[in-house]
């Protein structure tokens, strides 16, 4: 019988920690679809993650100093595993502990609350095991051949206790390391789930927001001390201690038995750094994960989910007419209060921040610039103004999504019963809400950032462009969004990340680096600049032209249609 | 007035609502009762407008209500079966919201939320979230919502769904009132007991079509029965009730 509920419980939990919407549309509600999804996603995410591996293998260095140079490789396995674990547990964040559907459904059947305990465990182990297992299973394959002395034949390597401990290391590191991640998230999780219900249900909307932002910008911002000198230099000593990606990095020399001199005394440090925080973060974990099971879960019940809060912190100022500051407020509300809504939003953002970093920070910057240290802030450089376009692409693509994902659509009846004025002035108030949330913020910033950096009369033409730029954007997308924001159904399987979408990314920041470069040079030129935006305004009012035409005469609509389905009858 | 002129619902080739025709006068208590699945909250639905008839036609005040659909949604005011509702906005926000929507003058507007709020013992809670709501004061905000406009067609589909007794006896004489200054109301409930007490006249469906359409008094004179449950229990049950959970409590006992 408890074997029984256990299976049960077990592919209901998987299936929700897997279920994504990236993946659910074409599994159709398949639960080994969706897993065979998922792990097609993750092969493919891993084969790029071989090539430098091979090119290791190709360079014919010698073994020790093969072994030395792997590090870098080495590093980037071992921290992009554990952003992916990372980004798994965020978006899984509820997915893992006991939550109001599962006390109210599973409570009054006979089921002990240590199967269900055991069932989500055996779920997230399984999770993270594919996880890892497919993330890193190209690399595995080429990495024993890579190591491999030259004239070595296939048996040579099937027979070698070393390809054996390599393996072994390798696979040690990876699941202590996704291991370590998974644990740190489900333990401020289930620590935080022991404060009172409300504090609890108030803070771990940020803590899941902070632990994304967290694990992107660690992610982009480490680094890169991945060789003898770096890691042994004097001033590296103290961050390395904070680096856990580096932790593993010791780990994995230690089990491979490759640590070498100069890097000998901080690569043990760090590999018993990585036991130590793996030890502490797996107890914390399963600590957590006990209290959650015996303390928690009456609290479920007894508590309500929200609570009432002070009416007067909530007001908002009108916003235009009756219908633009209805839909207004109620846009601002759910952005602000759903945090799904949020986490999405701050998906976007973290890419768009990611590149901006890849742009600031890193040696490319320094070579698109010509320019150094302050001088890269203080005058219009390439990464600069790149950099404030990606970061209002970033923006305006997570609102465009977000806008489309309804919250709560059974409720959306208040709206369609509520309808009592033309359709038009519906599609207005949105192009009210759209301005406020997808163009002010980051243009209002842009101005206050750009004033500070520059002299003011290139700062005023930068946001100028900005501004015609989001205009034109903005009308572009309105021209077909004939919804209110978050009031429309939204069919799963939108998301488009596959390789078209990748591709789309590359060919706009492409488009952005042009685009920024043709600004840079516009800017000291009085008459390419009034060139430049006399073409952007031309451009803004055609989009605009172009979205009132597409408005006039549509209807608002409240449910997304399916696409029609063409059948092949194959005469 | 409010009239269904041979109205017909079809999902997917299946008839849930079959040439359905009734009146609801203005000033009247117009009862709309039918079991489980006989197209009750269909129909309401049309009328409302959320979705549209296959065929069939329905007028208020003898324009068909698609004719300009704004105009007649300025006179509606619906309290649909589940009280779904925004879960992350407070009563306050929410019935503002709505306000907003319905173009009514803000500073009306808020009086009358507050009024409202105030009538319904809503007030202390008015800043929590709809999320912590009771069903009952789900259902509050949802008549709130509905009246706010003080509109001339108030549908009413199980409106004491979730209510307490002091509630359900408000709601009871606020219909009765609510009719007696003019307004058409048309009230589908199961519970016949309170729709014998309030209402005048009695459509009944089953199965989609209409079975009965007349005043309580003449009903029962007609079929010679002497109470609403009665009458129902005559037109729309088809089955043995007794016989039906004498075999349930023998099967779970098997």
């Amino acid at each position: 019988m408890r074997k029984l509920q256990f299976r049960i419980l077990y592919r209901e939990f998987l299936f929700r920690l897997v279920d994504r919407d990236v993946l659910s549309v074409s599994a159709q509600g398949d639960a080994s679809r969706l897993l065979g999804q998922l792990a097609a996603l993750l092969i493919l995410l891993s084969i790029p993650f071989a090539f430098p591996i091979i090119h290791l293998g190709n360079s014919r260095l010698a073994h020790d100093k093969l072994l030395v140079t792997a590090w870098g490789v080495e590093h980037a396995l071992i921290a992009t595993t554990m952003l992916i674990v990372g980004l798994f547990a965020v978006l899984s964040w509820d997915s893992a502990y006991p939550d109001r559907r599962d006390v109210l459904v599973l409570a009054p059947l006979p089921i002990r609350a240590s199967t269900i305990f055991l069932a989500k465990v055996a779920a997230l182990a399984v999770t993270l095991s594919l996880t890892i297992i497919l993330f890193n299973a190209a690399s595995f394959l080429v990495l024993p051949l890579a190591f491999a002395p030259p004239d070595a034949t296939p048996m040579d390597l099937l027979l070698s206790i070393a390809t054996y401990r390599l393996m072994a290391a390798f696979w040690i590191t990876m699941f202590a390391s996704g291991a370590f991640i998974l644990c740190c998230t489900l333990a401020v999780q289930g620590i935080s789930g022991q404060l009172p219900r409300r504090f609890y249900l108030k803070g771990s909307a940020f803590l899941q927001l902070g632990a994304f932002c967290l694990f992107l910008i660690g992610y982009f911002l480490e680094p890169s001390l991945s060789s003898p000198n770096a890691l042994t230099a004097t001033g590296n000593q103290a961050m390395l201690m904070w680096l856990p990606s580096y932790w593993f990095l010791g780990l994995f020399q230690q089990l491979n038995g490759s640590i070498s001199e100069p890097a000998r005394p901080i690569l043990i440090t760090l590999a018993t750094r990585a036991w130590l925080a793996l030890g502490i973060s797996i107890a914390t974990t399963g600590l957590a994960f006990l209290l959650s099971y015996f303390r928690t879960l009456r609290k479920i019940v007894e508590q309500p989910d929200v609570v009432p809060t002070s009416g007067r912190r909530h007001w908002l100022p009108p916003v235009g007419n009756t219908i633009a500051t209805a839909i207004t407020h109620f846009s601002i509300r759910t952005l602000f209060r759903s945090r799904q809504h949020r986490v999405l939003l701050a998906f976007y953002l973290g890419l768009g921040f990611a590149t901006v970093v890849l742009f600031l920070e890193t040696p490319i910057a320094q070579e698109f610039s010509g320019a150094s240290g302050n001088h890269l802030w203080h005058q219009p450089t390439l990464p600069l103004l790149a950099s404030s376009f990606v970061m209002m692409f970033a923006w305006l693509a997570g609102i465009r999504v977000v806008f489309r994902i309804p919250l709560e659509l059974r409720a959306n009846w208040s709206f369609r019963i509520a309808q009592v004025r033309p359709a038009v002035e519906y599609f207005a108030a949105t192009r009210r809400a759209a301005y406020v949330f997808a163009l002010a913020p980051v243009w209002i910033l842009s101005v206050a950032l750009f004033l500070c950096l520059w002299p003011w009369y290139q700062a005023l033409e930068h946001v100028t462009v900005l501004l015609l730029l989001g205009t034109i954007l903005v009308e572009l997308w309105l021209a077909g969004f004939h919804i209110i924001p978050f009031a429309c159904s939204y069919l799963p399987g939108k998301t488009n990340l596959h390789i078209a979408f990748l591709l789309c990314l590359m060919l706009a920041l492409n488009v952005i680096l042009w685009s920024a470069e043709f600004e840079r040079k516009a800017l000291s030129d009085p008459h390419r600049f009034a060139w430049m935006i006399a073409v952007l305004t031309t451009a803004a009012f055609l989009a605009s032209w172009r979205r009132a035409t597409a408005v006039k005469g549509a209807e608002l609509r409240y449910q997304e249609e399916m696409p029609p389905v063409i059948t092949s009858l194959k005469i | 007035m409010l009239e269904l002129l041979n109205v017909t619902k079809e999902f997917s080739g299946i008839r849930v609502v079959d040439r359905v025709s009734f009146r609801a006068e203005a000033g009247e208590i117009t009862g709309y009762l039918g079991p489980n699945g006989s197209g009750k909250s269909t129909t309401m639905k049309m009328i409302t407008g959320l979705i549209e008839s296959t065929s069939g036609k329905i007028l208020f005040d003898s324009e068909p209500i698609h004719k300009n659909p704004i105009a007649y949604k300025q006179r509606l005011g619906y309290v649909p079966e589940e009280p779904h509702l925004y879960p992350h906005l407070s009563g306050l926000e929410f019935l503002s919201m709505v306000a907003l929507l319905r173009n009514l003058p803000r500073r009306g507007a808020a009086e009358r939320i507050d009024g409202l709020l105030r009538l319904f013992s809503l007030h202390a809670d008015r800043h929590a979230v709809l999320s912590s709501y009771s069903k009952g004061m789900r259902q509050k905000v949802i008549l709130s919502a509905a009246l706010l406009h003080n509109p001339d067609l108030i549908l009413l589909d199980e409106p004491f769904s979730g209510l307490d007794v002091a509630s359900a006896l408000i709601l009871r004489s606020l219909i009765q009132e609510l009719a007696a200054r003019g307004k058409v109301i048309l009230f589908s409930s199961h519970e016949l007991e309170t729709v014998e007490r309030v209402c005048s006249h009695i459509v009944i469906v089953h199965r989609g079509k209409l079975v009965a359409d007349d005043s309580i008094e003449h009903l029962r004179a007609l079929m010679a029965l002497p109470t609403l449950e009665a009458i129902f229990a005559e037109l729309a049950v088809e089955q043995d009730t007794a016989a039906i959970s004498r075999q349930i409590a023998d099967l779970i006992q098997a």
